[in-house]
C-alpha cells in the first residue's frame, strides 16, 4: 500500500464491526430459513463491502477469505449452490476467522498471518460443487454444474437483477390503473435507472429523473416511494413503472440525459388480466429479449469485469435509517464534564444568592431558577446522547449461544426481550462481560441435558433467556434459564467442604442466604470444569463488576425450573439527585432513588432484637443503622430527641438510617474518590456544593 | 519538543527539589512530581480509612485526597499554621493527591555529586520514605529527599488500609 490508510483504521475497525455483526446475525436467519433471498443478498453485500475495505486497507488475508465467501454467496444467489447445516457452520467459522483478523487488527493493526487455508479450500469445494455438499445433496443433484451456471446464467441473472422494476408488486388499484391506459392504446414501461456511486447528491438526480420522465407520461409507482427516494433512502437505483405515449428508447434518452446517471434500463410491460405473476414473467421475457439490446450494449464496453456479479451492487446493505453522527466517546465524555462543571457553578450561584440573602431582588431569583432549568435539561440531554441501548452488547448473544448448544450437546434456545433498552455507554461498555457469563452459565449449568430433559418431561430444548426492561431510575437485566435451578443443599455442602461455613451454619442458614453464597470467590459448583465456565473465576466476578458500577446483583431460583439472575443498575453513574443530610457536623448525600421514605420518630418506638436496634414501620420491622456510629463521630443530637430517620430500601430490603439533619434535595455531580481512597465501602463517592466544599456520597447498598 | 529535550539533557545531572520543612528536619520533593501548592483549605474527613488520610479538598473541582506525611512517618500529628501549605502531587499513575507540610521554603537545584543514596537496611521508619539524601553545602544543611513513587504508590495505596 502506499497510501497512508492508518487515519482511516478505526472507521475500518468500526465499519467492519457492523459488517461482521450483519453476517452473524443473517447466518443465524440463514440457518432457520435457507432460502430467504433478502439474507442471501444482505450476506453477499456485506462480504462484498469486507472485501474492499480490507483489499483498501491492504490487509489481504481479510481479503482473501471475504472474497472467496463472497464467491461462494455469488453462486447461492444464482442458485447454484443450496444452503445446508454444514455450509452455515463453515460460514460461521469464517466468522470467527475474520473476528480474529479484525481483533488482531485493532490490537496491533496487522491482521496477523493465518491464512485459514483450511476455511478457503472448504469455500472453493462448495464452489466446485465438491466438499460436504456433494455428499449431502447426492440424491438431488443440481441440474448444472457450478462453472457452467456463472457463465450462462449468472449472466442472464444479472441482466434480470438489473432491471429491478420487475420486483415492483401492483396493487390493485394500479393494476386497473394499467390495465385501462393499455386500452386506451397507451404503453407501459418499467424504468430502473442507476445513479453513479460517486453521485453526491443522489436525491436530486432522481428529482430529475422524475421531472424528465414525467414530461413524457405518468409515473403509476416507483419503488422505493417517492418519499424515500427524496429522503435519499435507496442505494443507487431506483425502479418505476411508467405510462406513456412515446416509446422505450425516448424514455430511456430522457433518463440518460440526466447527468450522473450509470444506466437506464426500460423495458416494455404487458398487463394481462390473468394477475401479477403472469404480468411479471412476461415482462421478463420482453425485457429480457427486446427492450434490452442497448443496455446490453452498454455493458459489454464496461468491458469484462462488469460482468461479475458484485459490480452493481456495491450498495451498503441497510437502508439510511435515522440521520445520526459519529461521535467520539471521549468528546462526549468532555461535554459531560462541562455540564458537569456547570452544575456546580450553578449550586455556588444559588448558595451565593441564598447568603446575600435581602439585597437580591425577585429578578435575580428568577433568572436563577430560570438558570436551574436550562441546566437540568442540559444535563438530562447530554445524558441522553450518552444513553445507548444494549443492543449492541447483547447483539453477539446469539451466535454465543448457538456455539455453546453445539458444544454442550445441548438444543438451547435464546429468548431476548428489551434489547432497545438504554443504559449509559461506560455501563453498556462494562456489562457485556457479566451477562456473557451469566448466559454461559445458565447453558452449562442451568441447562440439562436433553435426556434429562426429556425425563423430566420438559421440552427437549432449553430455554435461556435474558430480559431487560427500566424500572424508575434503574434498568433490570433479568438473565436465567429454565433448567435445573440451584441445589441449595449441594451449595451448602460444597460450602462446608470448601470450608466458607461451617455445618452448624449451613443448618440456620435459608434458601436465600444459600444461594448467595455462589457469589462469594473461588465458588463454583460445577462438577467438572469445563471451558465454558466454572474456571473458579465466576459468579463473584460478576457481582464485583455489577457493584462497580453501583449495580446490584439477585437471584430467584426453584429446584428443577429454573433460575433467575436480576441486574439492578442505575440509568446514569454522573448526575444524580440526592438529599443532603447532617450526619455529627458533617454533610452528606444520599442517592434519592435509594430512598423510600423519611420518619419521625420517638425513641420509645426503638425496639431491640437480637440486641440490634429496629423500628416497627407500617407492619414491617426494620432494622435501625446509627449513621453517625457507622461515620465514627458524634451525633450533634440529644439522646432523648425524636430520631429522624431515612428509610432507604435495596431490592426488598429496607433499612432506616438515623441522621441529624435534612439539608434538601440537590443535584450533584459524582467525583471519585481515586484509587487512593478506594477501601472506604460505605462511601461511593463525593460531590462539590455550591460553596466549594466536598460533600460525601453514602452508599446505601453497603450498608444494608 | 527537541528545546525540552535539550533542556532536560543539559539538566540531567540536576535536579530540582522544593524544600519543605517538618518540624525542625528538612525535605525535598522532585519538582517534577509537583503540580500544585495551595493553602491551608477546607477539608472533608472520609471515615473509616487509614489515620494518614486527612480527608478530601476540592481542588478546581476535582476531588483530590489530602495524606498527613507526618502521621505517615511516625512524627508528631500536624498542627495548621499559617505557613501550612498543601503540596499537590500528581503520581505516575496519574492521580493527584495532595500532602500537608508545615512550610514550604524553597526550590533548589542539587548535582547527583551532590545526593548521596540511603541504603535500604535503614530501619528506621522515615528512612523507608527516602530515595537520598542532599547535601546543600550553601546553607550547610542535610535534605532529606522523599521518594515519591516509594511513599504513595500503587503498593503503598493498596496498604493504606
Amino acid at each position: 500500500m502506499i497510501m497512508d490508510v492508518t487515519q482511516y483504521l478505526e472507521i475500518f475497525l468500526d465499519e467492519t464491526k457492523e459488517h461482521l455483526q450483519t453476517l452473524s446475525d443473517q447466518f443465524m436467519i440463514l440457518e432457520q430459513e435457507p432460502d430467504n433471498a433478502d439474507t442471501i443478498n444482505e450476506i453477499f453485500r456485506s462480504a462484498h463491502t469486507l472485501k474492499g475495505m480490507a483489499g483498501t486497507m491492504g490487509y489481504k488475508r481479510m481479503q482473501n477469505l471475504t472474497h472467496d465467501m463472497e464467491n461462494v454467496f455469488s453462486e447461492v444467489r444464482n442458485n447454484t449452490i443450496k444452503v445446508d447445516g454444514a455450509m452455515v457452520d463453515l460460514l460461521f467459522q469464517c466468522l470467527d476467522a475474520l473476528e480474529e483478523y479484525t481483533d488482531n487488527i485493532a490490537n496491533s493493526s496487522d491482521e496477523g498471518d493465518n491464512d485459514n487455508e483450511h476455511l478457503i479450500k472448504a469455500l472453493n469445494d462448495y464452489l466446485e460443487g465438491k466438499g460436504a455438499q456433494a455428499s449431502e445433496q447426492a440424491a438431488a443433484p443440481e441440474p448444472e454444474n457450478a462453472a457452467e451456471a456463472e457463465t450462462d446464467e449468472a449472466a442472464a441473472g444479472d441482466k434480470d437483477d438489473k432491471a429491478k422494476w420487475n420486483q415492483i408488486k401492483l396493487e390493485d388499484t394500479e393494476q386497473t390503473v394499467l390495465a385501462e391506459a393499455v386500452s386506451q392504446g397507451k404503453k407501459v414501461y418499467g424504468v430502473t435507472v442507476y445513479v453513479q456511486e460517486s453521485c453526491i447528491l443522489k436525491a436530486a438526480r432522481a428529482f430529475l429523473v422524475f421531472k424528465a420522465i414525467e414530461e413524457l407520461g405518468e409515473i403509476i409507482v416507483s419503488n422505493p416511494t417517492t418519499q424515500d427516494i427524496e429522503d435519499e433512502k435507496f442505494d443507487f437505483d431506483f425502479s418505476m413503472i411508467v405510462i406513456t405515449d412515446s416509446d422505450g428508447e425516448d424514455v430511456k434518452k430522457a433518463v440518460l440525459g440526466v447527468s450522473e446517471i450509470e444506466a437506464a434500463y426500460v423495458g416494455a410491460m404487458e398487463i394481462e388480466a390473468a394477475g401479477k405473476a403472469a404480468a411479471a414473467e412476461e415482462a421478463k421475457e420482453t425485457q429480457a429479449s427486446g427492450a434490452h439490446v442497448p443496455a446490453a450494449a452498454e455493458a459489454a464496453a464496461k468491458g469484462g469485469a462488469a460482468k461479475g456479479a458484485g459490480t452493481d451492487k456495491k450498495a451498503v446493505g441497510k437502508p439510511i435509517g435515522n440521520r445520526t453522527v459519529r461521535v467520539d466517546i471521549e468528546k462526549l465524555d468532555v461535554l459531560m464534564n462541562l455540564v458537569s462543571e456547570l452544575i456546580i457553578a450553578k449550586n455556588s450561584l444559588v448558595s451565593a444568592s441564598m447568603q446575600e440573602g435581602m439585597e437580591t431582588g425577585g429578578a435575580f431569583n428568577e433568572q436563577i431558577e430560570y438558570l436551574e432549568s436550562v441546566t437540568t435539561n442540559l444535563h438530562e440531554s447530554v445524558m441522553k446522547v450518552r444513553m445507548v441501548p444494549i443492543e449492541n452488547v447483547v447483539q453477539k448473544f446469539p451466535k454465543m449461544i448457538r456455539d455453546l448448544s453445539k458444544q454442550l450437546n445441548k438444543k438451547i434456545s435464546l429468548k431476548m426481550s428489551g434489547e432497545e433498552t438504554e443504559l449509559d455507554r461506560t455501563v453498556v461498555d462494562e456489562i457485556g462481560d457479566p451477562l456473557m457469563h451469566l448466559l454461559r452459565n445458565s447453558a452449562d449449568h442451568g441447562l440439562e441435558t436433553p435426556d434429562v430433559r426429556a425425563q423430566r418431561g420438559k421440552p427437549e430444548e432449553g430455554t435461556v433467556f435474558l430480559n431487560a426492561y427500566q424500572d424508575g431510575n434503574t434498568v433490570v437485566i433479568e438473565v436465567g434459564d429454565d433448567g435445573n435451578g440451584i441445589d441449595v443443599e449441594a451449595v451448602k455442602q460444597k460450602a462446608i467442604e470448601r470450608e466458607i461455613i461451617t455445618a452448624e451454619q449451613a443448618e440456620n442458614m435459608d434458601d436465600k442466604d444459600a444461594v448467595n453464597l455462589l457469589f462469594l470467590p473461588s465458588f463454583s459448583t460445577a462438577k467438572k470444569v469445563t471451558d465454558i465456565s466454572g474456571r473458579g473465576v465466576g459468579l463473584d466476578v460478576v457481582k464485583s463488576k455489577i457493584e462497580s458500577l453501583s449495580g446490584e446483583v439477585d437471584v430467584k431460583t426453584k429446584l428443577g425450573e429454573g433460575s433467575t439472575f436480576t441486574i439492578r443498575l442505575p440509568l446514569t453513574l454522573a448526575i444524580i439527585q440526592a438529599l443532603m443530610v447532617e450526619i455529627g457536623g458533617e454533610k452528606y448525600a444520599i442517592s434519592l432513588g435509594s430512598i423510600q421514605t423519611i420518619e419521625d420518630v420517638k425513641q420509645s418506638e426503638v425496639k431491640l432484637v437480637e440486641n440490634k436496634e429496629v423500628m416497627n414501620l407500617r407492619g414491617n420491622v426494620i432494622p435501625l443503622i446509627r449513621m453517625n456510629q457507622v461515620l465514627s463521630i458524634e451525633s450533634t443530637k440529644e439522646p432523648d430527641e425524636n430520631l429522624l430517620v431515612i428509610i432507604v430500601k435495596k431490592g426488598d430490603k429496607l433499612a432506616g438510617l438515623v441522621v441529624d439533619e435534612l439539608m434538601g434535595q440537590q443535584e450533584i455531580v459524582i467525583k471519585s474518590l481515586g484509587k487512593y481512597i478506594n477501601k472506604s465501602k460505605i462511601i461511593s463517592g463525593a460531590t462539590i456544593l455550591g460553596d466549594g466544599e466536598v460533600a460525601l456520597i453514602l452508599d446505601t447498598n453497603a450498608l444494608i | 519538543m527537541e528545546e525540552i529535550m535539550d533542556l532536560q539533557q543539559e539538566e540531567f545531572d540536576q535536579v530540582q527539589y522544593i524544600v519543605i520543612r517538618y518540624g525542625k528536619e528538612v525535605f525535598g520533593i522532585d519538582i517534577k512530581y509537583v503540580d500544585n501548592i495551595v493553602r491551608m483549605q477546607r477539608i472533608t474527613r472520609v471515615p473509616n480509612v487509614a489515620s494518614h488520610i486527612r480527608g478530601v479538598l476540592n481542588l478546581r473541582g476535582e476531588v483530590i485526597p489530602v495524606i498527613s506525611l507526618r502521621i505517615k512517618m511516625g512524627l508528631e500529628p500536624d498542627e495548621i499554621t499559617k505557613m501550612t501549605r498543601i503540596i499537590i502531587i500528581k503520581l505516575e499513575s496519574g492521580d493527584s493527591i495532595g500532602v500537608l507540610v508545615d512550610e514550604v521554603l524553597e526550590v533548589i537545584m542539587l548535582n547527583a555529586s551532590q545526593i548521596e543514596k540511603v541504603g535500604y537496611n535503614s530501619k528506621e521508619s522515615v528512612a523507608s520514605f527516602l530515595s537520598g539524601v542532599g547535601k546543600d553545602e550553601e546553607r550547610d544543611r542535610l535534605i532529606s529527599l522523599l521518594d515519591i513513587n516509594a511513599t504513595f504508590g500503587e503498593k503503598e495505596a493498596g496498604a493504606a488500609l
